[in-house]
Protein backbone atom coordinates (compact mmCIF):
# COMPACT_ATOMS: atom_id res chain seq x y z
CA UNK A 1 0.00 0.00 0.00
CA UNK A 2 2.66 2.49 1.06
CA UNK A 3 4.36 2.11 -2.31
CA UNK A 4 1.48 3.84 -4.04
CA UNK A 5 2.62 7.37 -4.56
CA UNK A 6 -0.60 8.89 -5.63
CA UNK A 7 -3.92 7.29 -5.03
CA UNK A 8 -6.72 8.16 -7.38
CA UNK A 9 -9.57 8.27 -4.88
CA UNK A 10 -12.16 8.31 -7.60
CA UNK A 11 -10.87 4.89 -8.60
CA UNK A 12 -10.92 3.74 -4.98
CA UNK A 13 -14.55 4.79 -4.59
CA UNK A 14 -15.37 2.98 -7.81
CA UNK A 15 -13.85 -0.23 -6.46
CA UNK A 16 -15.84 0.09 -3.23
CA UNK A 17 -19.04 0.58 -5.21
CA UNK A 18 -18.24 -2.48 -7.27
CA UNK A 19 -17.74 -4.65 -4.21
CA UNK A 20 -20.80 -3.30 -2.39
CA UNK A 21 -23.00 -4.23 -5.36
CA UNK A 22 -26.73 -4.11 -4.75
CA UNK A 23 -26.24 -3.50 -1.02
CA UNK A 24 -24.97 -0.05 -1.97
CA UNK A 25 -22.73 2.05 0.19
CA UNK A 26 -23.36 5.29 2.07
CA UNK A 27 -21.11 8.35 1.62
CA UNK A 28 -20.34 8.26 5.36
CA UNK A 29 -19.01 4.72 5.02
CA UNK A 30 -16.84 5.66 2.05
CA UNK A 31 -15.55 8.67 3.98
CA UNK A 32 -14.56 6.39 6.84
CA UNK A 33 -12.87 3.84 4.56
CA UNK A 34 -10.79 6.31 2.55
CA UNK A 35 -10.31 8.66 5.49
CA UNK A 36 -11.70 11.76 3.80
CA UNK A 37 -14.46 14.19 4.68
CA UNK A 38 -17.99 13.54 3.52
CA UNK A 39 -17.73 16.64 1.30
CA UNK A 40 -14.70 15.15 -0.46
CA UNK A 41 -16.61 11.92 -0.98
CA UNK A 42 -19.64 13.72 -2.39
CA UNK A 43 -17.38 15.50 -4.90
CA UNK A 44 -15.86 12.15 -5.94
CA UNK A 45 -19.34 10.64 -6.30
CA UNK A 46 -20.49 13.53 -8.47
CA UNK A 47 -17.49 13.04 -10.75
CA UNK A 48 -18.10 9.33 -10.95
CA UNK A 49 -21.77 9.87 -11.69
CA UNK A 50 -20.82 12.06 -14.65
CA UNK A 51 -18.29 9.55 -15.84
CA UNK A 52 -20.87 6.79 -15.94
CA UNK A 53 -23.34 9.02 -17.74
CA UNK A 54 -21.16 8.70 -20.84
CA UNK A 55 -22.72 6.51 -23.50
CA UNK A 56 -19.60 4.38 -23.41
CA UNK A 57 -20.65 2.99 -20.06
CA UNK A 58 -23.35 0.39 -19.55
CA UNK A 59 -23.48 1.21 -15.86
CA UNK A 60 -25.04 4.03 -13.97
CA UNK A 61 -24.29 5.36 -10.49
CA UNK A 62 -27.52 5.90 -8.56
CA UNK A 63 -28.48 7.01 -5.07
CA UNK A 64 -31.49 5.13 -3.75
CA UNK A 65 -32.46 5.69 -0.14
CA UNK A 66 -29.13 7.35 0.63
CA UNK A 67 -26.99 4.43 -0.61
CA UNK A 68 -24.94 4.69 -3.76
CA UNK A 69 -24.79 1.71 -6.07
CA UNK A 70 -23.81 0.75 -9.56
CA UNK A 71 -26.63 -0.57 -11.71
CA UNK A 72 -26.96 -1.36 -15.38
CA UNK A 73 -28.56 1.37 -17.44
CA UNK A 74 -32.19 0.90 -18.34
CA UNK A 75 -31.19 0.98 -22.00
CA UNK A 76 -29.29 -2.27 -21.48
CA UNK A 77 -32.27 -4.08 -19.98
CA UNK A 78 -33.32 -6.05 -23.09
CA UNK A 79 -29.86 -7.59 -23.35
CA UNK A 80 -29.48 -8.24 -19.64
CA UNK A 81 -32.90 -9.88 -19.58
CA UNK A 82 -31.95 -12.12 -22.48
CA UNK A 83 -28.81 -13.18 -20.64
CA UNK A 84 -30.76 -13.98 -17.49
CA UNK A 85 -33.68 -15.60 -19.34
CA UNK A 86 -36.00 -13.09 -17.77
CA UNK A 87 -39.11 -12.31 -19.68
CA UNK A 88 -40.95 -9.64 -17.84
CA UNK A 89 -40.73 -7.49 -14.77
CA UNK A 90 -42.56 -8.32 -11.56
CA UNK A 91 -45.57 -6.19 -10.83
CA UNK A 92 -47.08 -5.13 -7.55
CA UNK A 93 -50.83 -5.40 -7.13
CA UNK A 94 -52.95 -2.28 -7.27
CA UNK A 95 -53.81 -2.61 -3.59
CA UNK A 96 -50.13 -2.97 -2.66
CA UNK A 97 -49.28 0.15 -4.66
CA UNK A 98 -52.13 2.18 -3.15
CA UNK A 99 -51.19 1.11 0.37
CA UNK A 100 -47.54 1.98 -0.24
CA UNK A 101 -48.50 5.34 -1.74
CA UNK A 102 -50.55 6.20 1.35
CA UNK A 103 -47.77 5.19 3.72
CA UNK A 104 -45.08 7.02 1.74
CA UNK A 105 -47.05 10.27 1.69
CA UNK A 106 -48.54 10.13 5.17
CA UNK A 107 -45.97 8.31 7.26
CA UNK A 108 -45.83 7.47 10.06
CA UNK A 109 -49.37 6.16 9.79
CA UNK A 110 -51.51 3.56 11.56
CA UNK A 111 -53.40 0.68 10.00
CA UNK A 112 -56.76 2.27 10.82
CA UNK A 113 -55.80 5.50 9.08
CA UNK A 114 -54.82 3.55 5.96
CA UNK A 115 -58.10 1.63 6.05
CA UNK A 116 -60.03 4.87 6.39
CA UNK A 117 -58.34 6.26 3.28
CA UNK A 118 -58.84 3.17 1.12
CA UNK A 119 -62.18 2.07 2.53
CA UNK A 120 -60.97 -1.53 2.91
CA UNK A 121 -59.12 -3.64 5.47
CA UNK A 122 -55.34 -3.43 5.36
CA UNK A 123 -54.13 -6.04 7.82
CA UNK A 124 -53.02 -8.74 5.38
CA UNK A 125 -51.54 -6.22 2.98
CA UNK A 126 -49.43 -4.71 5.76
CA UNK A 127 -48.13 -8.15 6.66
CA UNK A 128 -47.20 -8.79 3.05
CA UNK A 129 -45.45 -5.46 2.70
CA UNK A 130 -43.58 -6.04 5.97
CA UNK A 131 -42.47 -9.44 4.69
CA UNK A 132 -41.27 -7.87 1.46
CA UNK A 133 -39.28 -5.38 3.53
CA UNK A 134 -40.96 -2.40 1.86
CA UNK A 135 -42.38 -1.03 5.10
CA UNK A 136 -41.43 -1.26 8.76
CA UNK A 137 -42.94 -0.53 12.13
CA UNK A 138 -42.04 2.88 13.48
CA UNK A 139 -43.12 2.97 17.10
CA UNK A 140 -46.62 3.55 18.33
CA UNK A 141 -49.14 6.32 17.98
CA UNK A 142 -50.36 8.24 21.04
CA UNK A 143 -53.95 7.50 19.96
CA UNK A 144 -56.11 5.24 22.18
CA UNK A 145 -54.85 1.68 22.12
CA UNK A 146 -51.42 2.98 21.08
CA UNK A 147 -51.65 1.45 17.57
CA UNK A 148 -48.51 0.58 15.61
CA UNK A 149 -47.19 3.19 13.19
CA UNK A 150 -45.79 2.23 9.81
CA UNK A 151 -43.32 3.86 7.49
CA UNK A 152 -41.49 2.93 4.30
CA UNK A 153 -37.97 1.47 4.32
CA UNK A 154 -34.77 2.10 2.40
CA UNK A 155 -35.72 -0.99 0.44
CA UNK A 156 -38.83 0.91 -0.65
CA UNK A 157 -36.69 3.83 -1.86
CA UNK A 158 -34.50 1.35 -3.72
CA UNK A 159 -37.48 -0.37 -5.32
CA UNK A 160 -39.01 2.92 -6.47
CA UNK A 161 -35.85 4.76 -7.56
CA UNK A 162 -36.04 7.40 -4.83
CA UNK A 163 -33.15 9.13 -3.11
CA UNK A 164 -35.53 10.26 -0.36
CA UNK A 165 -39.24 10.90 0.09
CA UNK A 166 -38.90 14.55 -0.93
CA UNK A 167 -38.49 13.22 -4.45
CA UNK A 168 -42.08 12.05 -4.54
CA UNK A 169 -44.14 14.36 -6.74
CA UNK A 170 -46.73 16.50 -4.96
CA UNK A 171 -50.14 14.90 -4.73
CA UNK A 172 -52.54 16.41 -7.26
CA UNK A 173 -54.94 19.03 -5.93
CA UNK A 174 -58.21 18.76 -7.78
CA UNK A 175 -60.51 21.68 -8.34
CA UNK A 176 -63.89 22.04 -10.01
CA UNK A 177 -62.44 22.60 -13.45
CA UNK A 178 -60.72 19.21 -13.24
CA UNK A 179 -63.93 17.23 -13.22
CA UNK A 180 -63.57 16.29 -16.90
CA UNK A 181 -59.96 15.22 -16.66
CA UNK A 182 -60.03 13.76 -13.17
CA UNK A 183 -60.30 10.16 -14.20
CA UNK A 184 -57.94 10.03 -17.14
CA UNK B 1 -81.92 -10.45 -24.53
CA UNK B 2 -78.43 -9.47 -23.66
CA UNK B 3 -76.21 -11.39 -21.41
CA UNK B 4 -73.85 -9.14 -19.57
CA UNK B 5 -71.13 -10.13 -17.20
CA UNK B 6 -69.46 -7.33 -15.36
CA UNK B 7 -65.95 -8.46 -14.64
CA UNK B 8 -64.51 -5.21 -13.36
CA UNK B 9 -62.52 -5.58 -10.21
CA UNK B 10 -62.65 -2.81 -7.68
CA UNK B 11 -60.24 -2.10 -4.88
CA UNK B 12 -63.09 -1.29 -2.53
CA UNK B 13 -66.24 0.80 -2.13
CA UNK B 14 -64.48 4.10 -2.81
CA UNK B 15 -62.99 2.71 -6.01
CA UNK B 16 -66.43 1.52 -7.05
CA UNK B 17 -67.98 4.92 -6.34
CA UNK B 18 -65.31 6.70 -8.38
CA UNK B 19 -66.04 4.32 -11.23
CA UNK B 20 -69.79 4.96 -11.00
CA UNK B 21 -69.30 8.73 -10.89
CA UNK B 22 -67.18 8.52 -14.01
CA UNK B 23 -69.54 6.12 -15.78
CA UNK B 24 -72.64 8.18 -14.97
CA UNK B 25 -70.77 11.40 -15.78
CA UNK B 26 -71.66 12.83 -12.39
CA UNK B 27 -70.02 16.02 -11.20
CA UNK B 28 -67.94 15.02 -8.22
CA UNK B 29 -67.89 18.63 -6.99
CA UNK B 30 -71.68 18.77 -6.99
CA UNK B 31 -72.42 15.15 -6.30
CA UNK B 32 -75.91 13.82 -6.84
CA UNK B 33 -76.02 11.44 -3.90
CA UNK B 34 -79.36 9.95 -4.90
CA UNK B 35 -78.08 8.82 -8.30
CA UNK B 36 -74.88 7.53 -6.76
CA UNK B 37 -76.79 5.57 -4.11
CA UNK B 38 -79.07 3.99 -6.74
CA UNK B 39 -76.18 3.03 -8.98
CA UNK B 40 -74.19 1.69 -6.07
CA UNK B 41 -77.08 -0.42 -4.91
CA UNK B 42 -77.80 -1.75 -8.38
CA UNK B 43 -74.16 -2.72 -8.74
CA UNK B 44 -74.32 -4.67 -5.50
CA UNK B 45 -77.52 -6.35 -6.69
CA UNK B 46 -75.77 -7.34 -9.88
CA UNK B 47 -72.92 -8.85 -7.88
CA UNK B 48 -75.42 -10.68 -5.76
CA UNK B 49 -77.27 -12.08 -8.78
CA UNK B 50 -73.95 -13.36 -10.11
CA UNK B 51 -73.55 -15.01 -6.73
CA UNK B 52 -70.38 -13.07 -6.07
CA UNK B 53 -69.50 -12.50 -2.51
CA UNK B 54 -69.96 -8.92 -1.42
CA UNK B 55 -67.35 -7.89 1.08
CA UNK B 56 -68.57 -6.21 4.23
CA UNK B 57 -66.73 -2.97 3.39
CA UNK B 58 -69.16 -2.40 0.53
CA UNK B 59 -72.10 -2.69 2.88
CA UNK B 60 -70.65 -0.21 5.37
CA UNK B 61 -70.46 2.47 2.68
CA UNK B 62 -73.86 1.49 1.36
CA UNK B 63 -75.39 2.29 4.72
CA UNK B 64 -73.88 5.79 4.55
CA UNK B 65 -75.40 6.34 1.13
CA UNK B 66 -78.80 4.96 2.05
CA UNK B 67 -78.92 6.91 5.29
CA UNK B 68 -78.23 10.12 3.43
CA UNK B 69 -80.89 9.34 0.85
CA UNK B 70 -83.54 8.42 3.39
CA UNK B 71 -82.89 11.53 5.46
CA UNK B 72 -83.61 13.61 2.39
CA UNK B 73 -87.07 12.13 2.17
CA UNK B 74 -87.98 13.17 5.68
CA UNK B 75 -89.35 16.63 6.40
CA UNK B 76 -86.74 18.72 8.07
CA UNK B 77 -86.35 21.92 9.99
CA UNK B 78 -84.49 24.76 8.41
CA UNK B 79 -81.57 24.77 10.82
CA UNK B 80 -80.91 21.11 10.22
CA UNK B 81 -79.97 21.71 6.63
CA UNK B 82 -76.33 22.67 7.13
CA UNK B 83 -75.76 19.73 9.33
CA UNK B 84 -77.25 17.49 6.72
CA UNK B 85 -74.79 18.50 4.04
CA UNK B 86 -71.95 17.14 6.11
CA UNK B 87 -71.90 13.46 5.12
CA UNK B 88 -71.92 14.45 1.46
CA UNK B 89 -69.04 16.90 1.84
CA UNK B 90 -67.21 14.30 3.83
CA UNK B 91 -67.77 11.61 1.20
CA UNK B 92 -66.60 13.86 -1.64
CA UNK B 93 -63.47 14.68 0.34
CA UNK B 94 -62.78 11.01 0.89
CA UNK B 95 -63.30 10.23 -2.79
CA UNK B 96 -60.95 13.00 -3.90
CA UNK B 97 -58.38 11.97 -1.31
CA UNK B 98 -58.57 8.37 -2.51
CA UNK B 99 -58.22 9.46 -6.14
CA UNK B 100 -55.01 11.30 -5.18
CA UNK B 101 -53.46 8.11 -3.88
CA UNK B 102 -54.64 6.20 -6.93
CA UNK B 103 -52.72 8.72 -9.02
CA UNK B 104 -49.70 8.36 -6.75
CA UNK B 105 -49.94 4.57 -7.04
CA UNK B 106 -49.73 4.73 -10.81
CA UNK B 107 -46.64 6.92 -10.56
CA UNK B 108 -45.08 4.42 -8.15
CA UNK B 109 -45.93 1.58 -10.50
CA UNK B 110 -43.92 3.19 -13.31
CA UNK B 111 -40.88 3.66 -11.08
CA UNK B 112 -41.18 0.12 -9.78
CA UNK B 113 -41.17 -1.35 -13.28
CA UNK B 114 -38.35 0.93 -14.44
CA UNK B 115 -36.24 -0.03 -11.43
CA UNK B 116 -36.35 -3.66 -12.49
CA UNK B 117 -34.62 -2.74 -15.72
CA UNK B 118 -31.61 -1.74 -13.64
CA UNK B 119 -29.48 -4.63 -12.43
CA UNK B 120 -26.90 -4.59 -9.68
CA UNK B 121 -24.59 -7.43 -8.74
CA UNK B 122 -24.68 -8.97 -5.26
CA UNK B 123 -22.24 -7.94 -2.57
CA UNK B 124 -18.82 -9.43 -3.29
CA UNK B 125 -17.77 -11.29 -0.20
CA UNK B 126 -15.97 -14.44 0.71
CA UNK B 127 -18.54 -16.63 2.41
CA UNK B 128 -17.78 -16.86 6.08
CA UNK B 129 -18.30 -19.96 8.15
CA UNK B 130 -21.59 -20.07 9.98
CA UNK B 131 -21.29 -17.98 13.07
CA UNK B 132 -23.40 -19.85 15.55
CA UNK B 133 -22.83 -17.29 18.27
CA UNK B 134 -24.91 -14.68 16.54
CA UNK B 135 -27.86 -13.21 18.37
CA UNK B 136 -31.02 -15.00 17.43
CA UNK B 137 -34.67 -14.57 17.95
CA UNK B 138 -37.65 -16.75 17.34
CA UNK B 139 -39.60 -15.53 14.36
CA UNK B 140 -43.02 -16.13 12.95
CA UNK B 141 -43.58 -17.54 9.45
CA UNK B 142 -43.68 -14.04 7.96
CA UNK B 143 -40.09 -13.52 9.13
CA UNK B 144 -39.20 -16.77 7.45
CA UNK B 145 -40.83 -15.58 4.26
CA UNK B 146 -38.85 -12.35 4.37
CA UNK B 147 -35.63 -14.24 4.92
CA UNK B 148 -36.50 -16.61 2.10
CA UNK B 149 -37.00 -13.69 -0.26
CA UNK B 150 -33.54 -12.48 0.61
CA UNK B 151 -31.99 -15.88 0.00
CA UNK B 152 -33.74 -16.18 -3.34
CA UNK B 153 -32.60 -12.76 -4.46
CA UNK B 154 -29.03 -13.43 -3.48
CA UNK B 155 -28.96 -16.83 -5.13
CA UNK B 156 -30.64 -15.58 -8.25
CA UNK B 157 -27.91 -13.05 -8.81
CA UNK B 158 -25.03 -15.31 -7.91
CA UNK B 159 -26.10 -18.06 -10.28
CA UNK B 160 -27.93 -16.35 -13.09
CA UNK B 161 -27.17 -18.96 -15.74
CA UNK B 162 -29.09 -21.87 -14.29
CA UNK B 163 -30.12 -23.97 -17.24
CA UNK B 164 -33.82 -24.46 -17.61
CA UNK B 165 -33.68 -27.60 -19.66
CA UNK B 166 -34.10 -31.02 -18.08
CA UNK B 167 -35.66 -29.82 -14.88
CA UNK B 168 -36.29 -32.80 -12.75
CA UNK B 169 -39.04 -32.49 -10.28
CA UNK B 170 -38.49 -33.37 -6.67
CA UNK B 171 -41.62 -33.57 -4.60
CA UNK B 172 -41.79 -31.88 -1.23
CA UNK B 173 -42.20 -35.31 0.37
CA UNK B 174 -39.02 -36.60 -1.26
CA UNK B 175 -37.20 -33.49 -0.22
CA UNK B 176 -38.28 -33.95 3.38
CA UNK B 177 -36.82 -37.47 3.30
CA UNK B 178 -33.58 -36.15 1.82
CA UNK B 179 -33.30 -33.49 4.49
CA UNK B 180 -34.05 -36.00 7.26
CA UNK B 181 -31.23 -38.15 5.91
CA UNK B 182 -28.87 -35.19 5.86
CA UNK B 183 -29.76 -34.25 9.44
CA UNK B 184 -27.54 -37.10 10.64
CA UNK B 185 -24.42 -35.35 9.36
CA UNK B 186 -25.42 -31.77 10.00
CA UNK B 187 -24.32 -29.87 13.13
CA UNK B 188 -26.83 -28.97 15.85
CA UNK B 189 -27.40 -25.61 14.30
CA UNK B 190 -27.01 -25.00 10.60
CA UNK B 191 -27.86 -22.24 8.19
CA UNK B 192 -30.48 -22.33 5.48
CA UNK B 193 -27.74 -21.85 2.91
CA UNK B 194 -26.21 -25.10 4.09
CA UNK B 195 -29.44 -26.92 3.24
CA UNK B 196 -29.45 -25.28 -0.16
CA UNK B 197 -25.96 -26.59 -1.00
CA UNK B 198 -27.26 -29.33 -3.24
CA UNK B 199 -29.87 -27.19 -4.96
CA UNK B 200 -29.40 -26.63 -8.65
CA UNK B 201 -32.16 -24.26 -9.54
CA UNK B 202 -34.97 -22.13 -8.24
CA UNK B 203 -37.37 -25.07 -8.16
CA UNK B 204 -35.07 -26.84 -5.73
CA UNK B 205 -34.98 -23.76 -3.49
CA UNK B 206 -38.71 -23.55 -3.40
CA UNK B 207 -39.19 -27.26 -2.77
CA UNK B 208 -36.60 -27.03 0.02
CA UNK B 209 -38.41 -24.05 1.48
CA UNK B 210 -41.73 -25.92 1.39
CA UNK B 211 -40.05 -28.93 2.95
CA UNK B 212 -38.63 -26.97 5.88
CA UNK B 213 -41.96 -25.20 6.38
CA UNK B 214 -43.58 -28.59 6.69
CA UNK B 215 -40.81 -29.88 8.94
CA UNK B 216 -41.01 -26.91 11.28
CA UNK B 217 -44.77 -27.32 11.44
CA UNK B 218 -44.33 -30.98 12.43
CA UNK B 219 -41.57 -30.12 14.93
CA UNK B 220 -38.75 -31.90 13.11
CA UNK B 221 -36.98 -28.59 12.86
CA UNK B 222 -36.96 -25.31 14.71
CA UNK B 223 -35.83 -22.13 13.07
CA UNK B 224 -34.45 -18.83 14.23
CA UNK B 225 -33.21 -15.73 12.51
CA UNK B 226 -30.42 -13.33 13.23
CA UNK B 227 -30.67 -9.59 12.77
CA UNK B 228 -29.64 -9.88 9.11
CA UNK B 229 -32.53 -12.23 8.36
CA UNK B 230 -30.27 -15.25 7.99
CA UNK B 231 -32.19 -18.40 8.76
CA UNK B 232 -30.80 -21.02 11.12
CA UNK B 233 -32.28 -24.42 11.84
CA UNK B 234 -32.04 -26.71 14.82
CA UNK B 235 -33.56 -30.07 15.71
CA UNK B 236 -37.17 -30.05 16.78
CA UNK B 237 -38.87 -32.07 19.49
CA UNK B 238 -39.94 -34.74 17.03
CA UNK B 239 -36.36 -35.96 16.53
CA UNK B 240 -35.76 -37.19 20.02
Amino acid sequence: MSELREIDYEAVVESLLYVAGDEGVKPETIAYVIDKTKEDVMALLVNLTHRYESEHSGLELVNYGGSYKLVTKQLMAPFVKKLLHEEKNNALSQSALETLAIIAYKQPITRVEIEELRGVGAEMMLKKLLAKGLIKEAGRSEAPGRPILYEVTEEFMDSFKLENLDELPDLPQYSKKDNESLFD
Amino acid sequence: MGFEVETMKFEGPLDLMLHLIQEQKLDIFDLDMAVLADQYLSYLHKMESLQLEIESEYLVELSTLVEYKSKKLLPKKKDEEDEELDPKVRLVERLLEYQRYKDAASFLNESFLARQDEYAKPLSMIELEDDEEQARYEGDPFDLLKAMNKVLRRRQLSQPMSVRLATREVSTEDRILQIKARLIDLPDVFSFDKLLDDCKDIIDYIVTFLAVLDMTKNHYLTFSLDENDNIYFGRGTNNE
